[in-house]
């Protein structure tokens, strides 16, 4: 096996890692705070990934050409609007059913998710055919032998890590993280403690939707195309992230994600012919691990109050 | 109380929920025919013995032994089969089913579950059906006939002493050898509650073979129907007699600050 | 003990709905317009509220459930007799057939998701089975027919039963989640499967019992009829099969045991119920009702492709369960004829349907979650008739 192709594969695991490593940590941050999972949540990053494009469309037209500023500009724009979306979505749809059998919430969600989805299909000009997304980095590279290190991955890797540190230490190290831990732990005693139950929910659903958008515009670059289902698989595949490092769990959620990307490199690694066979390799394994394991690699968070 | 004569045998019993310790070194036996009162102040572990008696949490150590066979760690299912049932201190019924639904869920080892039966041996199902029915208005119209004659009604829309009635028939219908009654007096009057207790007393006077272990707050419960009373303090038992030994012993007076 | 047994409501006002229903849905089948379909809609939607205030709903639903095998026989005969109306109307009869064979399918998914409560998102995934099976099936071997549709449930409800198994210890939504994999992929692995005709897809035989080709057309005397009321006569018999089948088993210990399990788990194990056992067994149940569903759709069509088998699909399978009343298997009928036959009607909701169906959802889980027509209390009638 030559070096430089493994190599290649492990970068673009390393890429897929980071993307459902983010789609993950949205997953599990729901999850931690309000116990429902919100299958919504990959086609946010689709509309993530698409109000990119727009924003970038947008500053094309009135004339901004500098690839640097306009790459902060639609990523940032873009979180801030999916953080919006996903906090509204939290007041709409999914704080007043919070009483209802968990089932309903993810079926609404899931529902919600379509009609997301449909709306790019149906309303945004020329939906239904994939799109370019803008290659905003500059394409400057590195061969070693076989191997190309391209500075944009590595830049997206970078700053998605930290993404994800920075998130980490919000949860950990922070009041606003105290009192996020504190909503998952207990209702009623956070509430009692005075935390702001309603407002903790609107910010995380806020950071964790926009963290998917970010996701998406990461996959954009990437990928340098987005389509409006995209966010179907990821949606599927960040889930089974979540569900695989243990739900509530953080940690879990990349370790999941990283996990899942790993899984589909082997696969595809292993099976040349078909690269869809990859992701039922990926899934049979990450459902393989939750039939020994069903509570998670890293354990989820107990909730059941006999 | 020797071994061979305890009904339930629980020795040095132990539950941690990660860091925090619901049963320390629990140990407790319980006569063939008791009615046994289990007191304590909130959070004492009372219901977290029940869990682990049934088999909904895992033991972290210690041995349960029911009528001399190891049934610690059993699963639900098989610590029911062996002849244990209970109710659940925050009332769970099948809000959206009937009366009779419930009741007869409680019966399930009776019943003939299977796909065959079910479906083709209608006549055989009917009949069973139609002994169940009877039994379980029987046993309801102890506790309340109204319940009785509406057996067909769903459960959503009654009261919360028709709801814990309900329970208790529905743990009273497989005729279980221990019956497990958690808090059953929460929510109701000074009335209600003599009633509920003389209804006890009747069903356990018909029975020949009920042990019962009651959790209670309500003192007076206690002191009516119980032969013998354990108090636990953080998981452990602290003391233990009739009700006017213990009600009377410093250190349970101590833990409950203020009790009369 | 005084029991009072009501008397038997009235059969007359049930009949009459039927009746009239029938006639009504000749009248929507035939209309050609957009305009008179509209017409025809906003008429019942007014006449349906005019019975509701005056009551007359009520006693329609107590005479149809106190004459529940008279009401079931009246409606199939009801079906039989639209059928027979548009004896030469091939487009209309093959949407008839297709009604009946999703009724079918989602009769299957309301004793899985109505009965013991596990969310199936691959239902069209499971139908394909069936489709798929059928098709190798006729154009490979020799088997008979009427095996073959047994076979495609089969196949169904033993992969239905394969991707359960793994996660049954686990929470709820890991049952979502490996249906919601499996509903993904499926479609994918049927395109890069060129031995399963890849995106093209394969032809079906049509069917063939006891020598008689259903792919003729049935001349009697001077009858001519469109071969496709052949095969509603297969697909009305193995619905009302699997109506009656799944409310024997509502109203029965079965039915009990998966109530139980669905609305709360640990109750259900401390009265000895084994969670895993009746999962399974629904699952796999409802899965057996898609793919028989789908074995035969497949040799009515003659020709199955994997577009039909999408994610989107099984969605829609899923609102029309919540549509129709979580459980109710009445409620399935009705809302199948809904969701199948208005975009049929209406054009331009073809192209929005997944986006509608979608909102529709979320409006009835928001403001009506029990659905059209609420699943009724097992009232346990069909043993108590006996007793005096």
């Amino acid at each position: 096996m030559d070096l430089g192709l493994i190599a290649q594969h492990v970068v673009n695991g390393l890429m897929m890692g980071l993307i459902y490593a983010l789609v993950a940590v949205g997953f599990t941050l729901f999850f931690g705070v309000l116990d429902i999972i919100k299958f919504s949540h990959g086609d946010v990053l689709t509309w993530g990934v698409f109000s990119a494009l727009t924003v970038y469309i947008g500053l094309d037209i009135i004339g901004l050409h500098a690839p640097w500023l306009t790459l902060i500009i639609v990523t940032v724009v873009s979180m801030a609007l999916i953080g919006a979306l996903g906090a509204l979505i939290a007041k709409v749809l999914i704080l007043p059913l919070r009483k209802a059998p968990p089932l309903n919430v993810l079926l609404i969600t899931l529902m919600l998710g379509t009609v997301l989805r449909e709306s790019i299909r149906l309303f945004y000009p020329d939906g239904a055919n994939p799109k370019r997304f803008p290659a905003l980095l500059p394409d400057w590279s590195h061969t070693w032998g076989n191997f190309t290190l391209r500075f944009d991955n590595t830049v997206m890797l970078i700053t998605g890590i930290a993404l994800i540190v920075l998130v980490q230490v919000l949860i950990k190290r922070t009041k606003l993280g105290m009192a996020i831990r504190a909503v998952s732990q207990d209702e009623e005693t956070a509430r009692i403690m005075g935390i702001n139950f309603n407002m903790v929910v609107f910010i995380t659903f806020a950071i964790g939707s926009a963290l998917a958008a970010y996701a998406g515009v990461t996959y954009g670059l990437y990928y340098n195309e987005l389509s409006f289902n995209m966010g179907l698989l990821l949606g599927a595949i960040g889930f089974s992230a979540a569900a695989v490092g243990g739900f509530g769990n953080i940690y879990g959620a990349i370790v999941g994600g990283f996990l899942f990307a790993a899984l589909q490199t082997i696969g595809a690694a292993a099976l040349p012919f078909a690269s869809a066979y990859k992701d039922v390799f990926a899934f049979g394994v990450v459902i393989m691990i939750m039939a020994f394991k069903p509570s998670g690699l890293l354990g989820e968070k107990e909730t059941e109050r006999v | 109380m020797t071994l061979q004569t305890s009904l339930l045998s629980v020795q040095k019993l132990e539950k941690n929920f990660g860091g925090v310790k619901a049963l320390a070194d629990l140990n407790l036996e319980v006569g063939q025919n008791q009615i046994m009162g289990l007191i304590g102040p909130n959070g004492s572990g009372k219901t977290t013995f029940f869990n682990v008696l049934t088999g909904i949490y895992p033991v972290t150590s210690g041995k349960i032994y029911f009528e001399g066979h190891d049934i610690t760690n059993f699963t639900p299912q098989k610590v029911y089969r062996a002849g244990v049932a209970r109710t659940f201190q925050r009332s769970r019924l099948l809000l959206e089913l009937s009366i009779l639904d419930n009741i007869l869920l409680g019966n399930h080892n009776r019943l003939n579950n299977g796909l065959w039966f079910n479906m083709f041996r209608r006549g055989a199902l009917q009949q069973q059906f139609n002994d169940r029915l009877e039994k379980a208005r029987e046993l309801i119209n102890i506790f309340d006939e109204s319940l009785a004659g509406n057996i067909f009604e769903p459960v959503a829309k009654l009261p919360m002493i028709s709801r814990r009635r309900i329970e208790i028939c529905r743990a009273l219908i497989s005729r279980p050898k221990l019956l497990l009654l958690d808090e059953p007096s929460a929510g109701m009057t000074h009335d209600e509650t003599f009633r509920l207790i003389d209804d006890i007393l009747e069903i356990k006077s018909k029975v020949q073979n009920l042990t019962i272990i009651i959790i209670e707050h309500e003192m007076s419960v206690m002191e009516r129907i119980t032969d013998h009373c354990a108090v636990l303090n953080f998981g452990e038992k602290i003391c233990e007699g009739t009700y006017e030994q213990v009600s009377s012993d410093k250190n349970v007076q101590e833990a409950y600050l203020g009790m009369d | 003990m005084n029991i009072q047994q009501r008397s038997k409501s009235s059969f007359i006002p049930a009949l009459a709905a039927v009746i009239l229903g029938a006639v009504y849905m000749v009248f929507f089948l035939a209309a050609e317009s957009e305009l008179e379909v509209f017409g025809l809609l906003l008429g019942a939607g007014v006449v349906l509220l005019i019975l509701r205030k005056m009551g007359v709903l009520d006693k329609i639903g107590r005479g149809a459930s106190d004459n529940s095998m008279a009401f079931g026989a009246c409606v199939a005969v009801a079906a039989a007799a639209i059928s027979l109306y548009f004896y030469d109307d091939n487009f209309v009869l093959f949407l008839i057939g297709s009604v009946l064979a999703y009724t079918l399918t989602c009769l299957g998914l309301n004793i899985q998701f109505g009965f013991v409560g596990v969310v199936n998102f691959a239902g069209a995934s499971f139908f394909g089975v069936g489709c798929y099976t059928a098709a190798i099936l006729t154009k490979h071997t020799a088997t008979p027919h009427l095996l073959i549709l047994v076979l495609g449930g089969l196949a169904a409800a033993a992969l239905g039963f394969l991707i359960l198994v793994p996660v049954l210890k686990t929470r709820g939504h890991y049952a979502a989640l490996v249906t919601i994999a499996f509903a993904l992929l499926f479609k994918t692995f049927l395109e890069v499967n060129d031995t399963l005709g890849g995106p093209q897809g394969l032809k079906c035989d049509g069917l063939h019992i006891l020598g008689w080709d259903f792919n003729t057309d049935i001349i009697i005397g001077s009858f001519e009829g469109s071969f496709y009321l052949g095969y509603i006569a297969v697909i009305l018999v193995l619905c009302v099969l699997g109506f009656v089948f799944a409310r024997r088993m509502e109203e029965s210990w079965i039915g009990l045991n998966m109530d139980a399990v669905r609305l709360d788990e640990t109750v259900s194990a401390c009265f000895g119920l084994s969670i895993p056992t009746w999962k399974v067994a629904a699952f796999t149940v409802g899965n057996f009702y898609c793919g028989l569903a789908g074995a035969f759709y497949a040799m009515m069509l003659g020709y199955i492709a994997p577009t039909n088998f999408t994610f989107g699909d099984s969605l829609i399978l899923l609102s029309i369960v919540i549509l129709g009343g979580l459980g109710s298997s009445w409620g399935a009928v009705a809302a199948t004829g809904i969701i199948i036959l208005l975009p049929e009607k209406f054009q331009m909701l073809q192209e929005y349907r997944f986006l509608i169906f979608a909102a529709l959802v979320i409006g009835i889980l928001l403001f009506r979650p029990q659905g059209l027509l609420p699943r009724t209390l097992r009232s346990f009638a069909p043993l108590r008739s006996r007793q005096g």
